[in-house]
């Protein structure tokens, strides 16, 4: 579990604003190992959603690398960095960004459409990973007529699409009230523990990021602190109901049920898929 | 869910600015095709009057050729104002169609034997008043250069209209047919084009011929009755042994019988209505004719060579009002084709705005479809598509639209166009025979509109999905 999915070296983003040059991001240096689940935290203006859409190809950084998979993509012409998005990276926004004329199974197929999949094996796809969500029977429901909660398990199943190998939420709590931000969390957590999927997510909640594993304090473009060991006071929660677990043999004080530990990759063979949402809360 | 699904949604939801795309192209289109149908309506017109009044004149110009050595005489018409004017029609009224129609008068000074010669006697402007038959006598007789003298009779049956006008009543003569009666004489008939020479049924009248008439197409219908079939004339049967076919204006309400049988038919023994007199050769005719004159001053005499000359100088005329309503028709043209561009520039403005107002709008749409993975070209597709089945839906409705309305269209854009070609020349003639051209619109020019939409809709959309496939998703994410 040490193999590196994403690195950056030395990196510095630096945007233009009028005459002045604003330096969001320098000389950074960050390893995210796969199967990882980061937080990054940081006051306002401190480039934590630059750092994110660095790492997410979506913007270049001024100087430095970024490497994702071991390749290079600080220089990666768009003509290339498409297909990187594509299928290693998902996204998963505060405001959702699900297409209003597209319901919730068209929305997560989006991503797989340009990749060669064919019709039915993006149909299949969209459905197994909307199940996993906890949104079955709810494919063809448009976005306004889901819960903010919902739309925002639709964002996350499209992320999933491609089985990237790193997901980066922008505030994808921001939005939401407490419970069904308890859900996300939960479902992000299960995800990255049931399934071995990287995750990094930008918050300002320290909620969030108390699931996570590893914290990063972001100030002024530089990572001024880094927790480690968060996770086990996350270990402390169980992933099924969210009550809490023993510390000793994990074993959940509320259901209990034993919480798995030993992860493994995500896959979305049929009967596989472990429907995190609704073991956890209850349903909504 | 595929693009063309997507690009679908899209459209239908966004209802209020694609129909506003829809009305303003296919408006745009509407104008194109029936700019260019009047126009051609127009063409086809100007094309009927000149091959008809063309043909007229090159038919006019080889009988009097053919007859070079024939001298027409009557009675000068004791009243005036019947001249032809050519020069009286103004260019540029004309459009649909029309009819030409020459006043008669001068042409018909002579009495208008001649097949295919302008008015004629047909409607009484001259040659109908009858004189004595003495006067053949004299010029057969006494005059020397003289081959041949035919007494014609020429006498016109109708029916009285009366028209109210100021409170006062006018009553003209609409002629139905016109009685000719013509000598059967062989060494007359044989030599001499005194009958017509385009029989389409039956036989022409002989030598001896008596009791039996030979009618116009126009006589066959009107009284109902073919070759070998009987008709009454003032009470008198008549066989019928053949039909002419016209060669001019003059001839088509004209039924020839024997000049004996007329004269007892209208009681007019004894009279006739005009000589033709045929000189040695046509060298002669003008001596012929000064000598003509100079024995009887009453009669009005006209020769050959006059005519031709009279012809020419209508033809002459009609060349030239003909040239300058060219010339306006081509200024039209010029300015249908500024509205064209006009138009068509307008309305890919149109849709250039409102596509780079839709991609404006979809910024934030834009940004995560590059953000989950779509490249340039799948976002600048999407958008091109858009705009192409909009631009499909506008051809449609504008083909539509346009070949429906093309006549009120091009009526209103061209304002001497007129929509369905009734109008014609608003001059003082009409057509030897009608030539109404409608406004039509050609399959190729649909097409053509069609295939311009289509390109209009991907130009105008070209820059604005240009625009969106380069918008970099990190900035399109923090538009709001």
């Amino acid at each position: 579990m040490s193999e590196l999915v994403l690195k950056t070296e030395n990196m510095s983003k630096t945007y233009t604003l009028g005459k002045r040059n604003v330096q969001a991001l320098s000389n950074l240096n960050l390893q995210v190992k796969r199967g990882e689940f980061i937080a990054i935290m940081g006051p306002s203006g401190s480039g934590k959603t630059t750092l994110l859409n660095v790492l997410g190809c979506i913007d270049k950084p001024t100087s430095g690398k970024v490497l994702l998979d071991n390749i290079d993509v600080s220089e990666m012409p768009e003509s290339q960095l498409y297909k990187l998005r594509r299928n290693k990276i998902g996204f998963v926004f505060q405001t959702f960004n699900l297409l209003p004329y597209l319901n919730a199974r068209e929305n997560v197929e989006l991503p797989m459409e340009n990749d060669g999949k064919s019709k039915s094996q993006r149909s299949t796809r969209a459905k197994e990973l909307l199940a996993m969500v906890g949104l079955s029977g709810r494919e063809e429901h448009r976005p306004q007529r889901l819960s903010a909660g919902e739309q925002q398990r639709v964002a996350i199943a499209r992320a999933l699409a491609n089985d990237p190998a790193i997901i980066l939420a922008d505030e994808p709590t921001g939005n939401l009230d407490s419970k069904n931000k308890q859900e996300i969390v939960k479902l992000l957590a299960n995800l990255n523990l049931n399934h071995g999927t990287t995750i990094i997510v930008v918050t300002h909640d320290g909620q969030v990021a108390a699931h996570t594993e590893r914290l990063l304090l972001l100030s002024d473009g530089k990572i001024t602190k880094e927790k480690q060991g968060l996770h086990l006071a996350r270990k402390l929660i169980c992933p099924y109901c969210g009550g809490k677990l023993h510390a000793a043999n994990e074993i959940c004080s509320t259901c209990g049920k034993t919480a798995i530990t030993k992860k493994k990759p995500l896959t979305a063979k049929k009967g596989d898929a472990v429907n995190i949402a609704s073991t956890n809360s209850g349903g909504d | 869910m595929g693009i063309v699904n997507r690009a679908f949604r899209n459209i239908s939801r966004r209802k209020t600015r694609a129909l506003l795309v829809v009305i303003a192209l296919g408006f745009s289109m509407a104008i194109m095709i029936s700019i260019p149908a009047g126009i051609a309506a127009n063409q086809q017109a100007t094309q009927n009057l000149t091959s008809n009044l063309s043909g007229t004149i090159t038919q006019t110009e080889a009988s009097i050729n053919q007859t070079l050595t024939q001298i027409d005489c009557s009675l000068t018409p004791s009243f005036e104002g019947f001249g032809f004017s050519p020069g009286n029609f103004t260019p540029g009224q004309f459009g649909g169609g029309g009819n030409f129609n020459f006043t008669p008068g001068q042409f018909g000074g002579g009495g208008g034997r001649i097949p295919g010669e302008f008015g004629g006697g047909a409607f009484g402007g001259g040659g109908s008043i009858p004189m004595n038959e003495s006067v053949y006598t004299d010029i057969n007789s006494s005059l020397s250069g003289v081959a041949a003298v035919a007494p014609i009779l020429q006498v016109s049956e109708g029916h009285n209209v009366t028209t109210t006008m100021y409170g006062r009543s006018f009553t003209r003569q609409v002629a139905d047919y016109i009685i000719e009666g013509v000598p059967l004489d062989s060494s007359l008939i044989d030599n001499y084009p005194v009958l017509p020479s385009n029989i389409t049924a039956g036989r022409n009248l002989q030598a001896g011929d008596s009791g039996v008439v030979l009618l116009s197409e126009n006589n066959s219908a009107y009284f109902g009755a073919g070759v070998g079939g009987t008709i009454t004339i003032l009470g008198q049967n008549f066989e019928v042994v053949g039909i002419h076919g016209t060669s001019g204006a003059s001839d088509r309400t004209t039924l020839y019988m024997n000049l004996s049988d007329a004269q007892t038919l209208t009681n007019n023994t004894g009279y006739i209505t005009s000589l033709e007199v045929f000189a040695d050769n046509s060298g002669d005719t003008t001596s012929v004719a000064s000598a003509i004159s100079a024995l009887h001053t009453e009669l009005d005499v006209v020769t050959a060579q006059q005519r031709l000359s009279q012809l020419q100088q209508v033809q002459a005329s009609y060349t030239s009002e003909l040239q300058t309503a060219q010339s306006t028709m081509n200024q039209t043209q010029n300015q249908a084709f500024e509205e064209i561009v006009v138009a068509v520039a307008a309305t890919s403005l149109i849709v250039l705005f409102v596509m780079l107002y839709t991609v404006r709008e979809r910024t934030k749409e834009i940004g995560t479809l590059k953000a989950i993975g779509f490249s340039n070209w799948n976002v600048m597709s999407q958008f091109m598509l858009e705009g192409i089945l909009l631009s499909l839906m506008a051809g449609a409705v504008g083909v539509a639209i346009g070949t429906i309305a093309a006549p009120f269209l091009s009526s209103i854009l061209l304002p001497t166009v007129s929509p369905f070609g009734n109008s014609g020349f608003r001059g003082t003639f009409t057509a030897p025979t009608s030539s109404a051209s409608a406004v039509v619109v050609d399959p190729q020019l649909m097409l053509i509109a069609f295939g311009a939409s289509i390109l209009l809709g991907t130009l105008g959309s070209l820059y604005p999905a240009w625009r969106a496939s380069r918008t970099r998703p990190a900035e399109a994410m923090r538009y709001e």
